[in-house]
């Protein structure tokens, strides 16, 4: 436990970072732009560049604010479903998300192939994509949640969540085998997961999605830290479980669902990041521990983004493979730092 | 009186788990029990006869089959979720282990029912935690994290997080499970005073019947066919306690308030002495499948002698005389001869 002078110190530091690391994320990029510009369009809105404004209206803000809202809702759907499985290494797909998505997302993009002659993916647009990542995600939320309601046991509920993604994954394979080249690549890209191609309209969409599903986790703090110490005493506590295991899945589904649809499944956030706010602010009570992850979320998937498009060169890096390279060593860090992981 | 008699009663219960439609795996039925105020109940009985079903039947985590518990003369359906929690507590025998999870957090849970939807303690939630935590000797404990403690120490936490919730029942599955002995009889003994200074009703299920005899006011035996429940004392004289492990060779020992073993005898042996050495040497004896009598029954005998702080055990037999210096020896001497 750390006194209430060291979280409020703790608390004026992250947010500096995080409001660092965001300026950061929009002056670095393939085209450099120089500094003071840059703050004068963010805090003025003038300048004497205009095609700064424009990069950096269309595409600088977008992208950082999509690593932002996306490094908010994975960690904190990651925390969730720690809390929720008593589980070290569950995290926000462990319902079967991800998978569901990428089902959509492979049904469009591979099966379109063998119905029709259409070879470019870009005639099919965002929006088709995302539509179709989240009526399959939603999809699958539908099942975990008739399901959840019915299971008693969590661990059920995990085991089933684990042999949904099992079996989606199975079918895209299938798709994967019978799709031509070029829809494969497109189908590989979208897998790598992209910060960059979120349009400032569909913004519109996925902030509030992930606010809504991040209001819902706040309400729902009480009922997390009931769950904390296993759904018996939970229960004996006053908590009605089934209704809370619901709405926790729901936010999580909204949370990780939304951001799966607009950036593909971004892995490794969700599962190492609340890891990292448990060790730093060394605590379980989630009214510290649920703003704390989603701050660090937030600061590590900015990072993560600055790194990716590798500031001076006009080339990006697949955001999935730097979240995971930042993320393998924290998650080997914590294992052989307490080897005993315990429930969460 | 009348009104003590009101805190829990349970009449024509049947627990067990609910299989397929009307199926039902029945564990236990026709249970008829009573709980009054500031008493402490010890649930007793072998295992896999249904206690913890039992116990959890009692605090809402399971719905009985049939039959119905009735808190304060009303059925559990009649409170809602919270007042219910208030009333009613629960340790499990689940160890929680939490990473980073302080004591007083732990504890302050326990105010979940009296807390706003954020869960946020007020003035009085924390003091009542603090409370708590003074209650069951942990105050100093507050801020270290739960699986930094020991288990007689995480045990006493548990118990104070049900004081926290300020329920007038409190039910615990096997305090003692993981205890050592002097911490099994603290437990317990720390029971017994809160029933007392805090005026509630505590059922805990147990193995250590000896304890429970000391400390309980009342003790639910559940017997093959039936519960039985009385004083400990009660249950002792009317030989009710002979008959939880029917179909093994324990035996009460009504003198002494425990179990033994019972075994068959082949040989008999005497013993000269008196004191614990006489007793400890007896037991030793027994272990061997000796048959302890009277001086001059049989042909072999042991005779115990002191002189100052030393003690010599003489084995004599017809002629022979050997001597022992330590009970270690006498046995191992007579385990080969039992041998040939």
């Amino acid at each position: 436990m750390l006194s209430k002078r060291q979280y409020f110190f703790l608390w004026i530091l992250l947010s500096f970072i995080l409001i660092v690391l965001f300026i950061f994320d929009i002056i670095l990029g393939s085209v450099r732009l120089p500094f003071f510009d840059v703050l004068k369009i963010i805090f003025t809105g003038q300048t004497d560049h205009p095609e700064y404004a424009t990069i950096i209206y269309k595409f600088r803000i977008p992208k950082a604010l999509t690593a932002l809202f996306a490094g908010f809702a994975l960690s904190v759907s990651g925390l969730q479903m720690q809390t929720v499985f008593k589980n070290p290494l569950a995290g926000p797909y462990v319902l079967g998300i991800s998978a569901g998505a990428s089902l959509g997302v492979a049904l469009l993009v591979m099966g379109l192939s063998t119905f029709t002659v259409v070879s470019q993916v870009g005639v099919l647009g965002n929006w088709t994509i995302v539509l179709a990542a989240w009526m399959c995600s939603g999809l699958i939320l539908f099942l975990i949640l008739a399901v959840s309601m019915r299971v008693k046991d969590i661990m059920t509920i995990l085991i089933l969540g684990i042999m949904f993604g099992s079996a989606t994954s199975a079918v895209v394979s299938i798709l994967q085998y019978f799709s031509n080249e070029s829809m494969l690549k497109a189908f590989i890209v979208w897998t790598m997961g992209s910060l960059g191609g979120v349009s400032l309209a569909q913004l519109k969409v996925l902030i509030p999605s992930v606010v809504i599903g991040l209001l819902l986790t706040f309400l729902l703090i009480k009922a997390l830290n009931a769950m904390m110490v296993g759904e018996n005493y939970a229960k004996s506590m006053g908590l009605n479980v089934r209704s809370s295991r619901f709405l926790i899945f729901l936010s999580t589904s909204l949370l990780a669902g939304s951001i799966t649809a607009f950036c593909g499944p971004i892995g490794f956030i969700g599962i190492a990041v609340p890891h990292i706010a448990r060790m730093v602010f060394k605590t379980a009570n989630h009214k510290i521990l649920l703003p704390g992850t989603m701050i660090f979320g937030g600061i590590v998937l900015l990072f993560s983004d600055i790194i990716s498009q590798l500031p001076g060169y006009d080339k990006t890096l697949p955001i999935n493979s730097i979240t995971a390279l930042v993320g393998i060593p924290i998650v080997i860090w914590i294992i052989i730092r307490n080897q005993k992981i315990t429930a969460v | 009186m009348k009104e003590q008699e009101n805190i829990i009663h349970i009449s024509n219960l049947e627990i067990g788990y609910p299989i397929k439609g009307n199926i039902n795996n029945t564990l236990f039925n026709n249970i008829n029990l009573a709980g009054s105020s500031g008493e402490l109940i010890a649930l007793v009985g072998k295992n896999g006869i249904g206690k913890s079903t039992l116990l959890r039947n009692i605090s809402g985590l399971q719905e009985p089959l049939k039959g119905q518990i009735n808190y304060f003369g009303k059925l559990k359906n009649s409170y809602s979720r919270t007042d219910f929690a208030r009333m009613v507590s629960f340790v499990s025998t689940e160890i929680v282990n939490v990473n980073n999870l302080s004591v007083f957090d732990l504890v302050s849970l326990g105010r979940f029912p009296h807390t706003n939807w954020l869960g946020k303690l007020k003035p009085e939630d924390v003091n009542r935690t603090a409370r708590a935590l003074e209650m069951v000797g942990m105050s100093s404990f507050s801020r270290k994290h739960i699986n930094e403690i020991s288990d007689g120490e995480r045990q006493r936490v548990m118990i104070a997080r049900t004081l926290a919730q300020d329920s007038k029942i409190i039910v615990l599955d096997e305090p003692t499970a993981f205890l050592d002995l002097p911490n099994k009889y603290e437990i317990i003994h720390l029971l017994n005073k809160l029933s007392k200074e805090e005026n509630k009703t505590i059922i805990f299920s147990t193995h250590d019947l000896n304890i429970a005899i000391q400390e309980a006011d009342k003790i639910w035996l559940m017997l093959e066919d039936k519960i039985a429940e009385g004083a400990p004392e009660d249950l002792i004289l009317n030989e009710t306690f002979n008959r939880i492990f029917e179909k093994s060779n324990l035996k009460f020992d009504k003198l002494k308030g425990d179990f033994k073993m019972q075994k068959s005898h082949h040989r008999k042996i005497g013993i000269y002495g008196d004191g614990p050495h006489f007793v400890w040497t007896k037991k030793a004896l027994e272990r061997l499948n000796f048959m302890v009598v009277k001086e001059n029954e049989s042909g072999q005998y042991i005779k115990i002698e002191k002189e100052n702080n030393l003690c010599k055990w003489t084995l004599i037999e017809d002629k022979n005389i050997k001597e022992f210096s330590s009970i270690y020896d006498l046995s191992i001497h007579l385990k080969l001869q039992l041998k040939n």
